[in-house]
């Protein structure tokens, strides 16, 4: 059954600007689609970006920025990006400065790559959702 | 917590749950969509590492 019909979704989202909501739902996994009424999937989404960053940081992942030479740096830059709001404050607070050495390193840029990844795909949703390509 | 299969199965029902939810609308569909996605990952990382065998790395 879906979450809801679509005539009886509280769209806050629908007053603002497609740009202001897609900003917010980059900047904080599931909000773009909590702004749009999406109530039973917005936390999901949410859960799921924020276990596997947590899970990335854990396991001494890296939050890959840009370096010089390294042409694939930029694409993992972009995808680490996607994680928003979770991104800055790691970097903040000092995290996700990866340990080469460890032996999980590998396994937490995965998951942090994957979350940001996760969460890029959640902004696409919520185009076609502003833009009536997806009614649900 | 750290062995290679735990966390490819946790990676596994993590990107599951997100794809059911994210293609799926209905509850049965997701289920569904869900069981096939994580299946998908986890016998097929275990036939890539099987088809890997014969090749170690040194």
């Amino acid at each position: 059954m879906p979450e809801r019909a679509p005539g009886e979704r509280k769209a806050v989202a629908t007053t603002l600007p497609l740009q202001v909501v897609i900003l917010l739902a980059w900047l904080v996994p599931g909000l773009g689609h909590l702004l749009l009424g999406r109530t039973r999937r917005a936390p999901v989404f949410a859960v799921v970006i924020l276990v596997a960053f947590a899970v990335g940081i854990l396991l001494n992942g890296e939050l890959i920025v840009p370096k010089d030479g390294d042409p694939l740096s930029y694409l993992a830059f972009a995808a680490v990006l996607g994680n928003g709001v979770l991104f800055v404050a790691a970097k903040l607070l000092g995290l996700g400065a990866g340990v080469v050495t460890s032996a999980s390193y590998e396994f937490g840029n995965t998951f942090l790559l994957t979350a940001g990844m996760m969460n890029l795909l959640l902004l696409l949703d919520v185009h076609d959702i502003v833009t009536g390509k997806k009614d649900w | 917590m750290l062995d290679h299969f735990s966390l490819m199965a946790l990676h596994a029902v993590l990107i599951a749950v997100f794809f059911a939810f994210l293609w799926k609308a209905d509850r049965r569909e997701r289920w569904r969509y869900f069981w096939k996605v994580f299946g998908a990952l986890l016998l097929g990382a275990i036939a890539v590492g099987w088809l890997m065998y014969p090749f170690p790395r040194t």
